[in-house]
């Protein structure tokens, strides 16, 4: 069970490797295009393009779906597993995470921080198993930046409506229009943030991979045969680079990402005032409930 | 149209990874936090009893401590007046036996006393009357003739009386 577990949580990673050798054509030489389209289906609005990095999501998602079964199947309170361990150890710090960083108020924000941490990190590792990497579409992390602008929005607007819009006009009333654009910037520049770095990366990746099959050509062309066309230089230094632009900027980005959601949601909440209103709306309730009791009473 | 350019935005593209987070936020919801978090509360509750239970434990084994303390000091107390009355009672009976046969020795040496004397008296009485018989025989014998007995009597009475006296 828990291996079977374990292999559904891998198997879409090798549906999706499986899928891109079957259908995406190989690149050659220095090719700097999107992703690659299956099919796309008739939509008013340009139509939705069924794209690799719409695959590889879902694909993520599976697997992160599986991979949480797999950990969370079979939970014991003694005796505990390495997979309980595991499980409980993420569980932990993403809520200290968020309770570190936004406050007892947001804790329901846990597995929304886990899910955009474990969606983009995954999402970006792909690359590292040659698939394409779903966060280097502006379209996937643009969805993420959108909702999480409606997150910071929703909070900003708990007080009541008429205190965000009046949030506007400070500190002076003729700034208005730059604080509306701030405002409207911050999905973008989350969104282009985390793009840019993935796919400036993966451009990177293909940049000096080109460029050493170039110079291997020019230092080593002169042997005979297929030594004379086998890059030599692409091996070793590639690997090694891939660990910053992959690894390390990926697990980087996700983290700035899911850091800026909390940072954004937290910081646009009127905490303060949100609470003055709860405690006058329970004084209010209150009231009303003591008044209908006299009347009642009364009769 | 074979790939997209490297900046394409399509809404529904959009949508749908919004989307995708959001289902990805509610499997991680249902399927890895709650689990987790309900594990973790059922631990916490578990040690809590197990250290409320340890702790009464605890508490019911001092009061037995001091319960058996108390009884303790009490029993050596007890002790030391059961011992102390089993002495009293020991000399008491010692006492009364001692008297008793003291008494009892008492008792005997005073019937043997009396015994005794009733003995003496006895012996007197039948010396007495073997004095009279051997008297009256040989005044008879002496006399030669039949004396008045009753005379005889008074006699020898008077004689023993006198040496009785003397």
């Amino acid at each position: 069970m828990t291996i079977l577990l374990l292999i559904l949580a891998i198997l879409p990673i090798i549906a999706g490797i499986i899928i891109k050798v079957l259908f995406v054509p190989a690149s050659e030489g220095i090719d700097i295009t999107g992703a690659h389209v299956f099919f796309t289906i008739d939509l008013p609005m340009g139509g939705l393009p069924i794209s690799e990095a719409q695959i590889n999501s879902w694909l993520v998602i599976l697997s992160l779906l599986f991979f949480c079964l797999f950990l969370t199947h079979g939970l014991k309170t003694t005796a505990m597993s390495k997979r309980q361990i595991v499980a409980e150890w993420i569980v932990q710090s993403v809520e200290n995470l968020v309770k570190s960083n936004m406050g007892e108020f947001f804790m329901g924000f846990a597995p929304f921080i886990a899910a955009i941490l474990g969606l983009s990190a995954c999402s970006s590792l792909l690359t590292l198993v040659g698939l394409f990497p779903p966060t280097s579409d502006i379209n996937i992390v643009g969805g993420w930046a959108i909702l999480t602008f409606i997150l910071i929005t929703y909070y900003k607007m708990k007080a009541g409506p008429l205190i965000y819009i009046k949030s506007f006009g400070e500190p002076v009333p003729f700034l208005a229009p730059l604080n509306i654009i701030s405002e409207v910037a911050t999905p973008i520049s989350m969104a282009f943030r985390h793009y840019g770095n993935v796919l400036s990366g993966s451009i990177i990746s293909v940049l000096i991979g080109a460029l050493l099959t170039t110079l291997s050509q020019l230092i080593f062309g002169n042997l005979p045969g297929i030594l004379g066309d086998f890059p030599f230089l692409r091996i070793g230094l590639p690997a090694i680079l891939s660990i910053y632009f992959d690894l390390f900027s990926g697990c980087l980005q996700a983290f700035i990402f899911s850091m800026l959601t909390m940072l954004y949601v937290a910081g646009g909440f009127p905490e303060d005032e949100y609470f003055r209103r709860k405690r006058l709306k329970q004084a209010k309730k209150k009231e009303n409930m003591q008044v209908i009791e006299n009347t009642n009473g009364g009769v | 149209m074979n790939n997209l350019d490297i900046i394409t935005v399509n809404i529904w593209q959009i949508i749908i990874s919004l989307a995708n987070l959001v289902i990805l936020f509610l499997i991680f919801k249902k399927l890895l936090f709650k689990p987790v978090k309900n594990i973790m509360a059922k631990r916490a509750a578990e040690v809590s009893s197990i250290y409320d239970e340890a702790k009464k434990t605890k508490d019911d084994a001092n009061e037995l401590k001091n319960s058996y303390e108390d009884r303790m000091k009490n029993a050596e107390a007890e002790a030391d007046s059961i011992l102390k009355d089993a002495a009293d009672k020991a000399e008491r009976r010692n006492e009364v036996m001692l008297y008793e046969s003291r008494e009892k020795a008492e008792s005997i040496i005073r019937k043997a006393k009396a015994e005794a004397e009733r003995d003496k008296a006895d012996a007197q009485e039948y010396i007495r009357k073997e004095i009279i018989d051997v008297s009256t025989a040989m005044s008879e014998q002496v006399l030669g003739r039949e004396i008045n007995m009753d005379d005889h009597n008074n006699l020898i009475d008077s004689f023993i009386d006198n040496l009785e006296n003397y």
